[in-house]
């Protein structure tokens, strides 16, 4: 599987790639995408790859229900067999947003500051969020226009985003 | 007083005039007693040179660590090294020479044309000559010198030449001496007894030129077995995956490690017949031994010392014995960790090398070498939960799953340690 870093360096691939072409006016949109999308897989991975090392965990350090979050899989309430009367985390998956996650390893797990949603950052993340969206789930009547520019900013978001988290929870920027 | 020239020094009326300029100047052992000085001529530059002793307080302000191989130049390339001050070797000469040491064979120039006030030029034994001037109190001595006169360039530059090359003594030579003397041989008898050395086998000059375990390997094994069996006492046995342990890396050089000496002083030669001892160190040699063999007879390893010497790597053997010390009090996953020898036809070395070398997680920089190649804490810490993690299973092998399992592990329980936050 290819790291953060990995993303990131092919995301920036090509958004140089596509900078040499828009000199000569030839349509880039089929860099600009990737370069969006890698950028994003790379908070994907970098995120997932922190809740895995505390899914790595013994099963009792966490609370059952932040278990089953990072796990991402069902709580469930059982009401028969050996069980009944307690809750449980089911083998169905239940999927979080990569913000919850953001949200919950800030929240238990970082000692600095924590107000992640206030200030330019999340703004910045917001809107490369709406882009990504638009791209992974199109539809016939939604239009959405790419600038180079944004793309790079996107790619700087995702390089915020992953040093905001990696010097909240581990102390440390990280190196790209 | 006398000054004679040496048979084999040509006699030379100026050389003999800086002498006694020299003598003039300063006191010397020699000219207190009326010795003869003798005037020697080097036999392939042709310097010439006296040999003389002077007393500490005499000394301290003639010293020039500044020395110039261009004497009217003061850019001139300084010749000499940086003075290592913090130096363990350094600091155990200072120590020395403030109870009372002698030094000898100190090389100057004595040369007042640059910095008059301080006319000896140091060439070589600077460190020696620094740790002298640091030792100013009542135990002062006289130290041995060789003093060269009028010296020409190319001359003075192969004074600072011969000066500053020395045959260093490695640090795994210098442990094994200090080994010897301090504690006798019964470290190297346990290495015989469990296999890492041969009957008559001795542990080597440099271990990094070497497939043998170093003085340093040895000590380490034997501090970590104990620190991680007295720990292991300490946990209840279902806490022992909460923690992330810290294997000890024993000091090397001049001073002996604190905790290597506390454990041989209070076990000594009863490490020879710790029978619990005797079995991890031959369970360790086993994989040592199945690691080199894997690497040296399957093509589809890169045969590279790295990978067959994995046991050797110092992380990697602090890792193993402390967890083999702190699973003493659960012989099940001891032996467990003790099957670790076995292979998979996909993975044919037992400490998987390559998988090792190739590892790195998020939190790593860029520039992170891999599993199991450094002396870190960090390393050490990892590779030990590698080996707890390897424990819990009868036949697992280490595979990148299970690598990626213990790293995750460390560094969620010390991102844990630093602050979780339960619900409001």
């Amino acid at each position: 599987m290819l790291s953060f870093r990995e993303y990131l360096e092919y995301s920036e691939k090509h958004l140089k790639k596509a900078g040499e072409i828009h000199k000569s006016k030839n349509n880039i949109e089929w860099l600009l995408i990737p370069s969006i999308l890698l950028s994003w897989i790379a908070i994907e991975s970098f995120v997932n790859n922190m809740i895995d090392d505390f899914n790595q965990l013994p099963n009792d350090i966490f609370e059952l229900h932040e278990r089953a979050f990072l796990l991402e899989k069902k709580l469930k309430f059982s009401d028969s067999g050996d069980t009944v009367g307690n809750f449980y985390i089911d083998k169905t998956d239940e999927y979080k947003r990569i913000e919850d996650k953001i949200f919950f390893l800030i929240a238990k797990l970082s000692k600095g500051k924590k107000k992640i949603k206030q200030g330019k950052l999340w703004q910045g993340f917001k809107k490369f969020k709406e882009t990504r969206d638009k791209i992974v789930h199109p539809k016939k009547n939604m239009e959405y226009s790419i600038r180079i520019n944004e793309v790079e900013e996107f790619l700087n978001c995702s390089k915020e985003i992953i040093n905001f988290i990696s010097e909240n929870i581990w102390g440390k920027p990280v190196d790209f | 007083m006398e000054i004679i020239f040496d048979h084999n020094a040509d006699k030379n009326n100026k050389i003999e005039k800086s002498i006694e300029k020299f003598l003039s100047k300063v006191q010397t052992l020699e000219k207190k007693l009326k010795i003869p000085i003798v005037i020697f001529q080097d036999g392939v530059n042709n310097s010439y040179y006296i040999k003389c002793s002077i007393f500490t307080s005499v000394v301290w302000n003639l010293f020039d660590f500044d020395a110039r191989l261009t004497i009217d130049s003061p850019e001139s390339f300084r010749a000499n090294r940086e003075l290592l001050l913090n130096n363990k070797t350094y600091l155990k000469m200072k120590e020395d020479a403030m109870d009372g040491r002698e030094f000898n064979d100190i090389i100057v120039e004595f040369n007042s044309s640059y910095n008059p006030a301080k006319p000896l030029k140091i060439w070589g034994g600077q460190h020696r000559a620094h740790a002298i001037l640091e030792a100013k109190n009542d135990k002062e001595r006289y130290h041995g010198f060789r003093i060269f006169f009028d010296l020409e360039k190319k001359q003075r530059a192969e004074l600072a030449l011969i000066s500053n090359t020395n045959i260093s003594v490695s640090t795994d030579t210098f442990d094994r001496m200090l080994e010897e003397t301090m504690f006798g041989d019964v470290l190297r008898k346990w290495c015989q007894k469990i296999g890492f050395l041969s009957s008559s086998e001795d542990f080597p000059d440099v271990g990094s030129k070497s497939d043998k375990i170093t003085v340093k390997l040895a000590r380490s094994f034997i501090v970590n077995y104990y620190s991680g069996k007295d720990q292991g006492m300490k946990i209840k046995i279902d806490e022992i995956d909460k923690n992330v342990y810290e294997p000890y890396l024993v000091q090397t050089g001049v001073i002996i490690d604190p905790n290597y000496k506390k454990i041989i002083e209070e076990y000594g030669n009863n490490i020879l017949v710790d029978k619990d001892l005797l079995e991890a160190g031959k369970a360790y040699n086993k994989l040592h031994k199945t690691q080199q063999n894997a690497v040296k007879n399957n093509p589809n390893i890169q045969n590279r010392k790295s990978f067959r010497n994995k046991a050797l790597v110092e992380s990697v053997i602090c890792g193993w014995s402390y967890v083999v010390g702190l699973l003493q009090c659960n012989k099940g996953r001891l032996k467990n960790l003790y099957n670790i020898s076995n292979t998979s036809s996909k993975i044919l070395d037992p400490l998987n090398a390559q998988e090792m070398s190739k590892f790195k997680h998020d939190s790593d920089p860029p520039t992170y070498r891999g599993l199991g190649t450094r002396s870190s804490l960090k390393d050490r810490q990892r590779v030990a939960q590698v080996f707890l993690a390897r424990s819990l299973y009868g036949t697992q092998i280490l595979d990148k799953k299970l690598l990626n399992k213990a790293v995750s592990q460390v560094v969620g329980l010390l991102t844990m340690k630093k602050g979780y936050v339960p619900n409001a």
